[in-house]
């Protein structure tokens, strides 16, 4: 499974992409949305998206109202943000991520959401 | 391993009260919690703790060592497949072919309650206009509260719940938390319930979850819990378990059927009884 952690604190990626490897799967790192529209364009490889919301350049909500009126990817994106108002969260949802994890979690939050992706999934 | 004096006291009274069972060599798995109790109770020592137990007359420290000394480890929709079982085999057969009109469940050690709202939601995601009674009871009374106030924090809210669900059946209050919603909360009667040692209703429920509490039993406390939680089954009721916890060394006539990934366990209904 590879999986891309599209967030502008390189800290957090480097902490979530150790949560990934030690799931056992493969971890990419975009900086911002723009960065993982270029990446995603050059080689849509990802089974998963995990988007965070407040980013420079693009940000997670521009990142989701890109890809649906542009379609440019079909993987599952999950949420990976401190936003946490229920009005937030439902409008992530409207607009395609099919889940959501809010700061600060645990590895043990993130595998069973990625979990049950998969499983929902195969 | 240290072999301290406080361990087979300790266990004693765990078992006395609790049937909780912690043989010789379980005795490590009492170290964090004898430390947590002498945090908690701001104890000077071991003997101290010793003491409390063998003297003591405060049944509220009494009943925090019984507090700390039983496993609260919970999360919603814990392993999942029993949920599915309860979606796709147990609801269909006591609704949609018995006409049960109200369904009994009970949630026999339901720690900080996300058993029982877990139940809850399973429900109403496929009828939503069921009526239930769903009891759901704890040893102890800590969790209870915790269980009765229906408010998880955010790292809780997320263990196990779907963002759906908890968009749909929770609302944020205070403190980055989340609290269930009335119309989950007002459906549970919580209560205070020692498996081991209270008296059970008889053929009063269709479903009881019993999970994760056996397997701490020695096999005579658990058979007798198990033959408890038999005569509290209407006939033809469910009991489910944990995931690896089974009947094995017990006599209760149950059929064990595979559903959904899991193992449920069947009390025989009134004509399947009349036949045989």
């Amino acid at each position: 499974m590879k999986i891309l952690i599209v967030d502008d604190s390189n800290a957090i990626a480097m902490v979530v992409s150790g949560y990934i490897k030690e799931l056992g799967f493969e971890a990419y790192h975009a900086l911002n949305g723009k960065d993982a529209v270029d990446m995603i364009s050059q080689d849509d490889v990802f089974d998963l998206i995990l988007l965070d919301w407040n980013m420079p350049v693009m940000d997670g909500l521009a990142f989701l109202e890109f890809n649906q009126a542009n379609n440019l990817t079909k993987c599952p994106i999950m949420m990976m943000t401190t936003e946490n108002k229920p009005e937030k969260i439902m409008k992530a949802l409207e607009l395609g991520a099919i889940e959501y994890i809010m700061k600060p979690f645990s590895k043990e939050i993130l595998e069973s959401k990625i979990q049950t992706l998969k499983q929902a999934a195969a | 391993m240290e072999n301290k004096p406080v361990y087979p006291i300790l266990a004693k009274f765990v078992f006395d009260n609790t049937g909780i069972f912690y043989g010789e060599r379980d005795y490590y798995r009492l170290d964090s919690r004898i430390d947590k109790i002498m945090r908690e109770l701001n104890l000077a020592s071991e003997d101290v703790l010793i003491d409390h137990i063998k003297n003591g007359h405060d049944q509220s420290v009494k009943a925090k060592i019984i507090d700390i000394c039983t496993n609260n480890e919970t999360f919603f929709f814990r392993d999942q497949n029993p949920f599915n079982a309860l979606k796709e085999d147990i609801l269909p057969e006591f609704i949609d072919q018995k006409r049960v009109s109200e369904l009994n469940i009970w949630s026999c050690a339901c720690s900080s309650g996300q058993e029982p709202l877990s139940i809850l939601m399973t429900i109403f995601e496929k009828y939503p206009n069921q009526r239930i009674k769903l009891d759901a009871t704890d040893i102890s009374k800590t969790i209870l509260e915790k269980a009765k106030s229906g408010i998880y924090n955010s790292l809780e809210a997320q263990r196990g719940l779907p963002i759906q669900s908890l968009i749909k059946y929770f609302e944020q209050v205070e403190n980055n938390c989340w609290r269930a919603k009335g119309e989950l909360l007002n459906r549970i009667s919580y209560g205070e319930f020692n498996l081991f040692s209270n008296n059970y209703p008889l053929e009063k429920y269709h479903v009881i979850f019993c999970r994760n509490v056996l397997i701490y039993q020695n096999m005579e406390n658990k058979n007798k819990i198990l033959d408890k939680l038999y005569r509290a089954l209407v006939p033809g009721g469910y009991l489910i378990m944990g995931a690896g916890e089974s009947l094995i060394g017990s006599t209760i006539e149950l059929e064990q059927k595979s559903v959904a990934g899991t193992m449920v366990f069947k009390k025989k209904d009134d004509q399947s009884k009349a036949a045989a």
